[in-house]
């Protein structure tokens, strides 16, 4: 995703070649003829011109040709126009086109003489020979006949070529070598005059590594561990040590969710479903990882796990596009109908061409793709595969499993059912019952408890792709379905299984479509992946196009690599984590971040891999890694998302996502930080810097609270202040502070130490937050309370979020059904209001939580059906000195018949309805400040 | 390209873009000690990547503020600007002409307008009397009333008129001119869209980035429940003093700095940097600009107390910070598409709402023409679609998307001009059509910018506001 951009420092003429040149890409290797130079001028200076100045009357897009002259192809500008050649190469003075520009024989542009400058560019061009460096255009993919010709695309564009490994090729610098990879970096940083840099230090490598693979900061000990860590192999045994942690998974499972558009759901009025089961896939892919499945087979089971029939495990898979968006129209019109039909559609081809094989098949659309082998037909065959499908809920389970599984619970039933009536019979009997009856009673207890113990844990509902017939569809002729053209027989590109592919026959055909994409004949799929595995170690891939291979995606900066990288790959049996090993290994990636003038003044933009590149943490590895330095972090694995952005310890790769990215809160603050709207495939993530991020690190109560951990931890783990900020040092950065930043620390912490707050507002005075296991001097009444406050989400519940510290009250205790009041001892009103979190219901007056004067009800809230907890507060200032209680009451015994209620407190704070924040002192400032730092923030 | 003339001295603008200085110029060296560290790395070479810098146009531009007073639901062309008397003589009827599906497939003959019209100003244009306030001002304003869109349905009528597409995978206008031509005030959003309590149909897509970088995105402003801290996420800082906040953010600063001197050139870095100084600074910048009580007394009165006209006035203060454009969209009583109230009633529907708009809106105008910010603003005021002059039910009417009027005002349009017409009953555009597409390729060009060459390559191709449609209307332009 590059944009063009009208950059200040860049001149006209090159903002003007990007953005219209597009369609005219020059293929460069066959160029032989030219030099680097004469391509760079005519590409810079002398093809903008002919297309500001010219191709409106002289063009094959001019509406009204003028002249019968074309400028737009060398052959064309050599035949000229109704009044013969237009350029006699080398010779100004004769070239009827120099002529004209002067105004000595027509007048062209007849609009205004081209100003002197740009002249001398044409003229000068002429002198030297009117060069032009041949094209690559929409019409070069097809023979004279309109047919296309993919054989001899194949064997000339560098992404289709068939897989072969590459030489190695030879270099000076043998010693800088550590991996095979190297010599093909080397081999051309060496042509550019370049050498690779040196190896980094090993707090910067352990730091790089150790937030590329499981995408967290390396603790101290860690940091320390490898600094000493004198063997031979200690890089290797890094490298293997965090490929084993399961939190690889999560952070390599994430960048391929980014891949999958992956959501929870609700993308706005059209596909406004929620997507309850999403997490399934998610857990699916985090687990793939994990576990090595070979990428061959990832693809498979994505594109048709459904379909393997003995392996449930696999099923979760095909959630890739069952998770996509499906939409509906909004009026039932027809051809509203046809374009929800189609967008759906359009989305799984879209997914599948972009996101495994790098090419834009959804081009081909409403007409053959533009500059890509892909006839209109094609788009169709893949479309009618998905046609034929539709997103199911299915449990993960085969049938033997499932009815395992019933006979089991079964068994548990009957059995318990046998103890009772035994436990009954006993009692009943009193003394007079045998020995012979408790011995049974005692076995068949002890046979209970070992079938429960035993019984297998209940098969999850996912989201997966299901078959629901078997027919090709038409052609939609200009890209809508309800004008159908000739029928597309279902079956592979063209362009990678050849124009006599095979046709899909079995259901929507799936199954024959996932074989194909990783056919030994399909080079893209390996080469797209190791491309991305590249971008997603470096920040860059060799192709910096990830999601485009084709003509108008940019062209690899080392071919070579990529091609020996995916015969490798595929080779040893397409392990992610083999591929993992082969990179990291190398000199190349271990290379130091550091500036250098020579090397960037050649190659600024690290096309060249001269140094690694430095960068700015994803959000989800920055947030993470607030929470890991604080000693906060839940490191759990998997299952349901979270949307509770400031009460969540959960890594932050399980926040629930839209997507429409502005359902959740969770949404809103991932996006603040670049995380992409995953409404499409994403080929790579933005990077924007913008002043709303630096309001969120100054001013956000997460960053306070996540200071507030740090304070609290450096206190706990360090005696005294310069200790603390050693201490802070190690472990945000893995280093101690300089003398500078040392002077700088005690500085700011020596001012003044009283903390300063915004208003005269007095603290607040807590009521209950429902900590420390019972309900104190509350009163209870009903069984909907529960023995003592909840420790969060009860059984059978949706998940509760929002609520403070490890309990609160939450009257789903035996759900719904249950009734009941909770009642405070009676307290004086002494601030201005009472706020509280609530959730839960919505039932005025019924299920509730209450302000009581005497017995009278003078305030009251109640939840909005949700169980997020959310600040909700009252006026109570009318009794200010009065003795109050509050009551919760659930009378509810329905739907939402129950309420969630936590940290009650009196407050001043009339502008939140959140109850006012304990003041910053210096050391939380200063927390602050350390952890919004940018060297926290980067990595390098 | 290079940056919009580098102005010479401060304006009134800059001016008041200004208020509340940020530490970034506070020097280091009486901390730090090392007067290296003083000034700014002087190794850094290249320009910053501020993606809101204001950016040159592609061609001289008539105007370089827009803002849109959006109608969703649909206004009624033939009861409001687009006068039609023959309704009168031919109620009840259904001549061939109307007889077109609508959405509802309505059988209903025409209807005429339950509301009086007038001819106003030198031009003596027709106005229905629910707009008596805007009518005072018809010698000034540019009428299309040959617009058509695709299709009948809100969802993406509404989107075509934001985003130029049916469905809300595209960036909205707004976010294109804030790629396209940056914006002038760096302590606020360059692009701000507003609405009392509903937000329109289709939310944040109507103002969102889509696949533009998240810099362009519209920043949201409910006008019904503004307050300072409201407006953007995490602007008030809810636990220091100002001039502790100072103390803290700048040795931020500075150790953002020291660490940059130690890695040297890194441009992401250096703007990251800027980008905190600018946050700094908007913590001040925002409230003040969103504060109405700095207004005098005639001015408030002229707009009205309305929700809407409040929206309208902030819009004025806005443009008059630089900020590059405003969506102002209408709402009452929190329905997303207000102007389809004109299903059952449309005399009822429609007087409500005209009353909550005409006079902030007539404000408006005013307003820019006292301060000298007319030349250079674009105001447009349109729905999404128009409603059928056949009736629907007995009073109402149904959408109608092949013909209804917009209108434009600013020095960038001909004033006192009508463009284009429907047919003699009002239901489709038949002279001078004018679909969305091509108005948003006119706006664009007011601006300075070529629709066809702000382009932005995603998913494997360059996208355009227009996509492959578009042509300039230039007959209304001054």
């Amino acid at each position: 995703m590059h944009a063009v951009r009208f950059h200040p420092t860049r001149p006209l003429w090159l903002v003007t070649l990007a953005i219209l040149a597009l369609p005219l890409v020059p293929v460069g290797a066959a160029d032989k003829a030219l030099t680097p130079q004469q391509v760079e001028f005519f590409e810079k200076r002398v093809r903008p011109l002919l297309i500001s100045r010219c191709f409106q009357c002289h063009s094959g897009k001019s509406k009204v040709l003028k002249g019968g002259l074309r400028l737009d192809s060398h052959q064309a500008v050599i035949k000229g126009g109704d009044t013969g050649t237009a350029v006699v190469p080398g010779e100004p003075d004769k070239s009827l086109l120099v002529r004209s520009i002067r105004y000595q024989a027509y007048e062209m542009p007849p609009t205004g003489k081209l100003k002197p400058a740009e002249i001398a560019v044409l003229v000068e061009w002429v002198r030297r020979g009117a060069f032009w460096p041949t094209e690559k255009s929409a019409t070069i993919a097809r023979t004279a006949e309109g047919v296309y010709d993919f054989k001899k695309i194949k064997a000339t564009h560098w992404a289709y070529r068939p897989l072969g490994k590459p030489k190695q090729p030879t270099v000076k610098g043998t010693n800088w070598i550590r991996q095979d990879i190297d010599r093909f970096v080397l081999s051309r940083l060496e042509a550019a005059g370049l050498g690779g840099a040196p190896a980094a230090d090993r707090r910067t490598l352990i730091r790089r590594l150790t937030l590329d693979l499981v995408g967290l900061p390396p603790t101290p000990a860690e940091v320390r561990a490898f600094q000493e860590d004198d063997r031979p192999d200690a890089w290797a045994r890094l490298i293997d040590r965090l490929l084993d942690s399961p939190h690889y998974g999560e952070r390599w499972g994430r960048h391929w969710l980014d891949v999958a558009r992956y959501s929870d759901g609700f993308g706005g009025f059209l596909d406004n479903a929620a997507l309850p089961h999403s997490w399934h896939y998610r857990d699916w892919v985090i687990r793939s990882f994990n576990q090595d499945l070979p990428f061959n087979d990832f693809v498979r089971q994505q594109v048709a796990g459904d379909l393997m029939p003995e392996k449930p495990e696999a099923w979760a898979g095909s959630g890739f596009f069952a998770i996509g968006p499906t939409y509906k129209s909004d009026g039932g019109d027809p051809d509203s109908k046809a374009v929800a039909r189609s967008e759906t559609l359009d989305d799984r081809v879209d997914a599948l061409s972009r996101g495994f094989l790098g090419l834009t098949v959804s081009c081909a659309r409403c007409h053959a793709h533009k500059f890509d082998p892909i006839p209109h037909e094609d788009y169709y065959s893949l479309a009618g595969v998905f046609n034929n499908t539709k997103m199911v809920v299915k449990t993960l389970a085969t049938p033997a499993q499932l009815k395992a599984y019933n006979d089991h619970h079964a068994a548990i039933k009957r059995l318990d059912g046998e103890v009772k009536k035994l436990a009954a019979e006993i009692g009943k009997a009193g003394d007079k019952a045998t020995d012979a009856q408790k011995r049974d009673l005692a076995k068949k207890q002890a046979e209970l408890k070992t079938l429960r113990d035993t019984a297998p844990a209940a098969y999850p509902p996912s989201h997966v792709l299901g078959d629901t017939g078997n027919k090709d569809m038409p052609i939609a002729l200009r890209g809508n379905l309800r004008k159908p053209g000739p029928i597309a027989p279902r079956r592979f590109l063209q362009l990678l299984a050849g124009p006599d592919a095979k046709v899909f026959t079995k259901g929507s055909g799936r199954l024959g479509l996932a074989e194909a994409m990783v056919a030994p004949s399909n080079p893209l799929t390996p080469k797209v992946f190791v491309n991305r595995v590249w971008a997603w170690h470096f920040g860059r891939g060799l192709v910096r196009s990830p999601s485009n291979f084709g003509t108008l995606g940019q062209k690899p900066t080392h071919p070579d690599l990529l091609e020996w990288l995916a015969a490798d790959f595929v080779e040893h049996g397409w392990s992610i984590k083999r591929l993992h090993r082969t990179i990291l290994l190398s000199a190349t990636y271990r290379q130091s971040s550091a500036f250098n003038k020579k090397a960037f003044a050649t190659d600024g933009d690290n096309r060249l891999v001269w140094r690694f590149s430095p960068r700015r943490l994803d959000v989800e590895s920055w947030r993470d890694s607030l929470l890991a330095v604080t000693g906060e972090l839940d490191l759990n694995l998997g299952g349901a998302p979270t949307e509770d952005v400031r009460g969540s310890r959960r890594r932050t790769m399980y926040f629930k996502v839209s997507r429409t990215g502005d359902r959740f809160s969770t949404d809103v603050f991932l996006r603040l930080f670049d995380f992409p709207i995953p409404r499409a495939t994403i080929a790579k993530r933005p990077l924007s810097t913008v002043p709303q991020q630096y309001l969120f690190l100054l001013n956000s109560p997460i960053m306070i609270d996540r200071a507030r951990g740090l304070v609290a931890r450096l206190k706990k783990e360090a005696p005294d202040p310069s200790a603390r900020i050693e201490r802070a040092y190690q472990l945000l950065y893995g280093r101690s502070p300089t003398p500078l930043e040392s002077r700088l620390a005690h500085d700011f912490l020596d001012g003044e130490t009283t903390p300063t707050t915004t208003t005269d507002d007095r603290d607040d005075v807590l009521i209950s937050d429902f900590e420390g296991g019972n309900y104190g001097k509350w009163t209870v009444t009903g069984q909907a309370f529960g023995p003592k406050p909840a420790p969060g989400t009860l059984p059978n519940q949706m998940n509760v979020s929002g609520f403070r510290g490890r309990g609160l009250v939450n009257t789903f205790f035996n759900r719904d059904q249950t009734v009941g009041t909770l009642t405070s001892p009676k307290f004086t009103i002494k601030r201005k209001r009472i706020a509280f979190l609530v959730g839960g219901g919505n039932h005025p007056g019924r299920t509730c939580i209450q302000l009581l004067v005497g017995d009278k009800v003078v305030r009251t809230t109640t939840g909005r059906n949700n169980e997020l907890l959310q600040w909700s507060s009252w006026d109570v200032a009318p009794w200010s000195g009065k003795t109050v209680r509050i009551r919760i009451v659930d009378q509810v015994t329905g739907g939402w018949g129950h309420i969630n209620v936590d940290h009650i407190v009196q407050t001043d704070n009339q502008q939140a309805t959140a109850p006012k924040e304990p003041p910053l002192d210096r050391w939380t400032q200063y927390a602050q400040v350390l952890l919004g730092s940018n060297e926290f923030m980067f990595v390098r | 390209m290079h940056h919009v003339n580098p102005l010479p001295a401060l304006t009134r603008r800059e001016m008041i873009g200004r208020i509340g200085a940020g530490f970034g110029t506070l020097g280091l060296a009486g901390v730090v000690g090392n007067p290296a560290l003083a000034a700014p790395p002087t190794s850094v070479t290249g320009s910053i990547d501020n993606r809101l810098a204001p950016l040159a146009s592609h061609f001289a531009p008539r105007a370089k503020y827009l803002i849109q007073l959006f109608m969703p639901g649909g206004p009624s062309q033939v009861d409001t600007f687009d006068h039609k008397p023959l309704l009168k003589k031919h109620a009840g009827q259904r001549p061939q002409l109307v007889d077109r599906k609508s959405l509802r497939n309505t059988k209903g003959g025409l209807f005429p307008s339950p509301f009086g019209f007038k001819q106003y100003g030198e031009t003596g244009k027709w106005v229905s009397d629910l707009f008596p306030h805007v009518a005072q001002h018809v010698d000034e304003l540019c009428f299309i009333h040959s617009m058509h869109t695709n299709i009948p349905e809100h969802a993406g009528a509404i989107l075509m008129m934001n985003l130029g597409h049916l469905q809300q995978s595209r960036p909205s206008l707004g976010s294109w001119l804030v790629y396209g031509l940056g914006t002038e005030n760096q302590d606020l959003p360059g692009f701000v869209a507003m609405s009392p309590r509903a937000q329109p149909r289709g939310k944040l897509a109507n103002w969102g980035n889509s696949f533009l970088p998240g810099a362009y995105a519209g920043t949201y402003v409910n006008i019904a429940s503004m307050k300072p801290e409201a407006i953007l996420r995490d602007l008030k800082n809810q636990y220091l003093a100002k001039a502790d906040q100072k103390r803290q953010a700048s040795l931020l600063a500075k150790l953002n700095r020291v660490q940059l001197e130690r890695v040297q050139q890194d441009q992401q870095l250096e703007a990251s940097i800027e980008a905190m100084e600018m946050a700094f600074r908007m913590q001040f910048a925002v409230p003040e600009a969103f504060d109405l009580t700095k207004e005098s007394k005639s001015t408030l009165e002229m707009y009205g107390g309305s929700e809407y006209a409040k929206g309208c006035l902030l819009a004025r203060r806005l443009i008059e910070r630089g900020v590059r454009t405003i969506q102002l969209s209408h709402s009452i009583d929190g329905y997303d598409i207000a102007w389809d109230t004109g299903h059952g009633d449309i005399a009822g529907g429609h007087t409500k709402l005209a009353r909550a708009c005409d006079q902030g809106i007539a404000a408006l105008l005013t307003d820019l023409k006292q301060r000298g910010l007319w030349d250079e603003t674009l105001v447009l005021w349109t729905g999404e679609f128009g409603r059928a002059p056949t009736s629907e039910g007995k009073k109402g009417r149904d959408h109608d998307h092949y013909g209804f009027t917009c209108w434009i005002a600013g020095g960038a349009v001909k004033p006192g001009f009508s463009y284009g017409a429907t047919d003699e009953f009002g239901l489709t555009a038949v002279e001078n059509r004018v679909h969305v597409h091509d108005l948003h390729a006119t706006l664009l060009h007011a601006m300075g910018l070529d629709h066809k060459r702000l382009t932005y390559r995603y998913s494997g191709r360059d996208f355009r506001l227009t996509d492959v449609h578009g042509n300039v209307v230039h007959d209304v332009l001054a």
